[in-house]
């Protein structure tokens, strides 16, 4: 049946793997990064690979709705910051940790996903990334003016009482727990029936939904689950970051920043999300420590351009178009 | 005297969304004719807004007589800016996304360069007009505003007398509805892109200098203007100059309502709920093909 | 594909750890280290600019001093693009990667909200201009505003310039507030609230946007058509600038125009010119002060920039290490707890103040500093004992050239 639907797509026969030395090898490089606090580097890197664990948690998440469906969503963070206003607004009124509340928050951006999806799903293509993108400005002016939340002024989290070594170390597995997670889901989703129907949806809708496909509710399943994940991980940004308010959480430049490194990496497969978060964050990273200022920017500007038109459709598409034989 | 300041409120708005529309034509031009989705396009405005301020500021030139020198100049940029970034990308298979990714790296570095060149302090352009208004009984009316509105009127009117009444436009009209049927009766496509993308552009930097006769501008702002370029074009129906013309009017015309009658704070949220519900309702836009 | 994932991940893993290694067993080095991030690129680079020079500058007056401590001062600075989530990196790579002795200010706000909890946390003494005033009430002792922005304070600016320079016959009756939505247009306009109940100033128009502003007229027509005394503009320069021209546009002459920090901008007088004039406004620290250390700071700008006095953000800028310097030079150490002590615990001499002492909080007494723009300059009005000008009352009527 799955490899039926695959066959209406245009996508190149995926070559096989070794699955068992994958995953060991996959395995070997959890263990090295979950331990790598043991090593006691410098905090710093651990900061580092917090942000660039969101920015996978994110990237991954947005690809059920971005690159399976094919719905560009430029709403994204809309969910991540529920996340995190419902663990500092559990924080603030029930003194109770984000870390039992992120849960509930990503729980919370699931079902204002259902609510808000319900209606702006049934539009297409530019249509729908423009709506989402008026929702996330909606919601921010909401957030903005809405004193139970602290409006422009914001919420505070109350510091872990440990050491900064621990505090980082302990958002570091959290953070990594939930990239792990939130990429094993979209994966399990890639390979199941679920996500066949999303490619299948995305070749050609109309196609879809007449041999028998239920559209509606595969696009509104897609959307939650994304949802879910990004409130989970924002409610765990948001206590890393210790303070929230709505220019950070809202802000556009997140939504076209996962964008980028989902195409970036190449939005048809659970790898490339994965991929182009972490290259563009360690790009970044690093032209912007050691240049600085405006160069290092439009470095970064010409390095995407210049990717961008020797791999129009992103890094794992064009690495794999070298290694399969033709 | 409440009706008189309705009158004004509406008359500010609709100046203010002729000149947003006069922003996002190109945008949706290029959308349309080459499905090409260029981010940086208000980036090129803020550029054109900084031509017209050193004409006026070193060269002590009118912004207004400085305006077909850069819409040219813009033109060729824009040429020159197609042929290197844009057209290997429309080879992809998502040009739509892809295009998306060029332009905001391309945004990056225009806006970068600029601050470079230009330091990030804000600059305002302000020959005499602006500051002074039109008096008519209660009502007033900033004459800033008004030429940037004129402004706005005749570029969009040239765009449009050029897309339905000249050889070129017709052949860029027709590779936008139908791509291979245009290559059959011998249209370069290729060279049908160049000329929209350098017009689109063009059009961007004209737009550049009517906002900064109201606007104080500064390389980054562009990402404040790019909301409005995507609403209106999207709203308006992609590829329709009519449609976001139109939409721009509407927009003016609800903000200067809303402003009216409610606390100004409402105006940005009841602005942006009211054009998510016409798309709820209209999801090809409101001129939308 | 799938070596090309464990070469990705053992890259990564290389490239986090390697420096790691690398690290142990480096001498400390000579030079005192101060880092942190600023935003030279992005939305707030024109301040983060000034702020930067200030900073330059005062490292090299102390360096041509002979150092601190004997020591030179080298700083540190990466770039964050007024990024919060960036600033937390880099302001924990400049404490845990480059092990920097201090930690320098950034900019703006709602980074230095989130850096403040990040000092606290590693035990660095935090010297900015804070992230307004809940930002103080958070418990953290390490942090200090030396000068602080505290739009909290801008009824000790209205009270001073109403009570003291305008005669009591002539004291304006009606105000009207254009505010902006964000933390310090919500901070102005309350305390503006207080002082127009305590002064009996009837508030005629109390109207908030939202930024970016899109449209002046409809606000600043109501100002007029109220023809209110006070014309209150709570804004970012951008609004202010579009609220001041509408106003000029339409031929509305408030008997006094007060502003947020904007006016205090060197673009708002270079670009608006004449009708930048006469905007009145409050800040934390000004060129013209006479206290003692603000010649050095004005010699320094006007050698870096080829400017008659030093901006607002430089001087911040300078201030702000300036307090760092004392306190090192004070405890002849470079132990932050010691140097957080040392600030607690006694009044200073400051070029923004005199006698300044930080209260629990790490805030100086409240204070406010009001200025008025007259050609190019910020000249100061009140406290009355380091004014420069008087004040234009009622507020000369627009310019018709």
């Amino acid at each position: 049946m799955r490899d039926s639907i695959l066959e209406l797509s245009t996508e190149a026969p995926r070559p096989r793997v070794n699955t068992s030395r994958a995953g060991l090898i996959a395995v070997i490089c959890l263990i090295l990064l979950a331990s790598l606090p043991l090593f006691r580097p410098p905090l710093f890197f651990l900061s580092l690979l917090i942000s660039i664990f969101l920015f996978v948690s994110l990237t991954e998440s947005w690809n059920l709705m971005g690159g399976y469906a094919g719905y560009i969503s430029l709403g994204h963070v809309v969910f991540f910051s529920i996340g995190a206003y419902t663990t500092a607004v559990g924080m603030n009124v029930f003194g109770a940790s984000p870390f039992l509340t992120a849960v509930p928050g990503g729980i919370i951006a699931g079902a204002v996903a259902a609510i808000v999806g319900y209606p702006v799903l049934r539009l297409k293509g530019a249509y729908f990334s423009i709506s989402s993108l008026l929702m996330a400005v909606i919601f921010q002016l909401v957030f903005l003016n809405w004193t139970f939340v602290g409006g422009s002024t914001g919420l505070w989290y109350k510091l872990m009482p440990v050491s900064i070594g621990a505090n980082r170390a302990i958002f570091y597995e959290v953070m990594l727990g939930i990239a792990l997670l939130t990429t094993l889901v979209v994966r399990h989703v890639e390979r199941s029936k679920f996500g066949a129907g999303l490619i299948t949806l995305r070749e050609d809708e109309d196609v879809a939904r007449t041999i028998g496909i239920n559209t509606a509710w595969l696009k509104l399943k897609a959307f939650i689950l994304g949802s879910f994940f990004a409130g989970l991980a924002g409610g765990i940004y948001g206590y890393y970051l210790s303070f929230i308010q709505p220019d950070i959480t809202f802000n556009i430049n997140t939504s076209l920043l996962i964008l980028m490194m989902a195409f970036f990496g190449g939005c048809m497969t659970w790898t490339g999300p994965l991929l182009g978060a972490v290259l563009l964050s360690l790009t970044n990273q690093l032209i912007v420590t050691f240049i600085g200022a405006e160069i290092s920017r439009i470095l970064y500007g010409l390095i995407l351009i210049l990717l961008m038109i020797f791999m129009p459709n992103g890094i794992v598409e064009f690495l794999r178009a070298r290694r399969s034989p033709r | 005297m409440e009706l008189t300041f309705l009158a004004e409120s509406v008359i500010s708005g609709v100046l203010l969304g002729g000149i947003y529309a006069l922003l996002s034509v190109g945008f949706g031009l290029t959308w349309g004719t080459m499905q090409v989705l260029n981010i940086s396009h208000a980036v090129f405005a803020v550029l054109g807004a900084y031509v017209a301020y050193w004409c006026f500021v070193k060269g002590g030139v009118d912004p207004l007589l400085s305006v077909p020198f850069l819409a040219f100049l813009l033109f060729l940029l824009g040429g020159a800016v197609y042929r290197v970034v844009i057209r290997p990308v429309t080879k992809a298979r998502d040009t739509v996304m892809g295009s998306m990714v060029v332009s905001f790296g391309l945004a990056i570095v225009v806006e970068n360069i600029m601050s470079g060149l230009w330091h990030p302090d804000p600059r305002i352009l302000k020959p005499s007009y602006t500051d002074t208004s039109l008096f008519i009984g209660e009502m007033v009316i900033g004459k800033g505003p008004l030429i940037g509105f004129a402004m706005a009127i005749v570029a969009i009117a040239l765009l449009y007398a050029f897309l339905h009444h000249t050889f070129t436009g017709k052949a860029v009209q027709a590779t936008w509805q139908n791509p291979t049927g245009a290559v059959l009766v011998g249209i370069n496509r290729d060279r049908v892109s160049l000329i929209t993308f350098g017009l689109s552009i063009a059009s961007a930097g004209v737009a550049g200098v009517a906002m900064a006769l109201i606007y104080s501008f500064y390389p980054s702002v562009h990402n404040d203007w790019t909301l409005y370029v995507f609403l209106l074009t999207i709203v308006g129906g992609v590829g329709s100059i009519i449609g976001t013309a139109l939409t721009g009017l509407l927009i003016g015309l609800i903000m200067g309502v809303c402003a009216a009658f409610l606390p100004f704070i409402w105006v940005n949220i009841l602005l942006f709920a009211l054009l998510l519900v016409i798309l709820l309702f209209k999801p090809e836009g409101i001129f939308g093909l | 594909m799938k070596k090309f994932f464990v070469w990705a991940v053992l890259v990564l893993f290389l490239f986090v750890s390697g420096p790691a290694l690398a690290q142990t067993g480096k001498p400390s080095g000579e030079p005192i280290k101060i880092g942190g991030s600023l935003g030279l690129t992005g939305v707030f680079a024109e301040q983060s600019k000034w702020i930067k020079g200030g900073y330059d500058a005062w490292v090299e007056e102390i360096n041509q001093k002979g150092g601190l401590l004997g020591r030179p001062v080298k700083l540190i600075m990466y770039e964050d693009e007024g990024n919060t989530d960036k600033a937390v990196t880099f302001f924990e790579r400049a404490i845990t990667v480059d092990k920097v002795d201090l930690v320098f200010g950034g900019y703006p706000g709602t980074i230095n909200v989130a850096i403040m909890p990040l000092c606290e946390k590693y035990g660095m003494v935090y010297i900015s201009m804070g992230g307004h005033m809940k930002s103080f009430q958070q418990g953290y002792t390490y942090s200090f505003g030396s000068p602080p922005l505290m739009a909290d304070w801008a009824d000790i600016a209205m009270l001073g310039i109403v009570e003291d320079l305008i005669p009591k016959k002539d004291w304006p009756k009606s105000m009207a507030l254009l505010t902006m939505n964000n933390v310090i247009g919500e901070s102005t306009r309350r305390g503006l609230h207080g002082v127009a109940q305590k002064l009996g100033i009837k508030i005629v128009v109390d109207e908030l946007y939202n930024l970016p502003l899109s449209d002046a007229t409809p606000l600043v027509s109501k100002a007029r058509a109220q023809r209110a005394d006070i014309m209150c503009c709570l804004s970012s320069f951008d609004d202010d600038v579009m609220l001041t021209r509408a106003a000029k546009g339409m031929n509305y002459n408030p008997k006094l125009a007060f502003h947020s920090i904007a006016p205090a901008q060197p673009a708002w007088m270079k670009e608006l010119g004449e009708d930048g004039n006469n905007a009145i406004t409050f800040h934390w620290w000004n060129a013209r002060l006479k206290y003692p250390g603000n010649d050095a700071i004005n010699q320094a700008a006007k050698r870096m920039y080829n400017l008659p006095a030093a901006p607002t953000y430089f001087g911040f800028g300078y201030c702000w290490l300036k307090t760092l310097e004392v306190a090192v030079k004070g405890t002849g150490s470079l132990d932050n707890k010691k140097i957080r002590d040392y600030l607690r615990s006694r009044s200073f001499d400051f070029p923004y103040g005199m006698g300044v002492k930080f209260d629990e909080k790490g805030l100086p007494p409240p204070y406010a500093i009001v200025t008025q723009t007259t050609n190019g300059h910020n000249e100061i009005l009140w406290p009355k004992d380091q004014a420069t000008a008087k004040l234009a009352y009622p507020k000369p009527k627009w310019s018709t050239k």
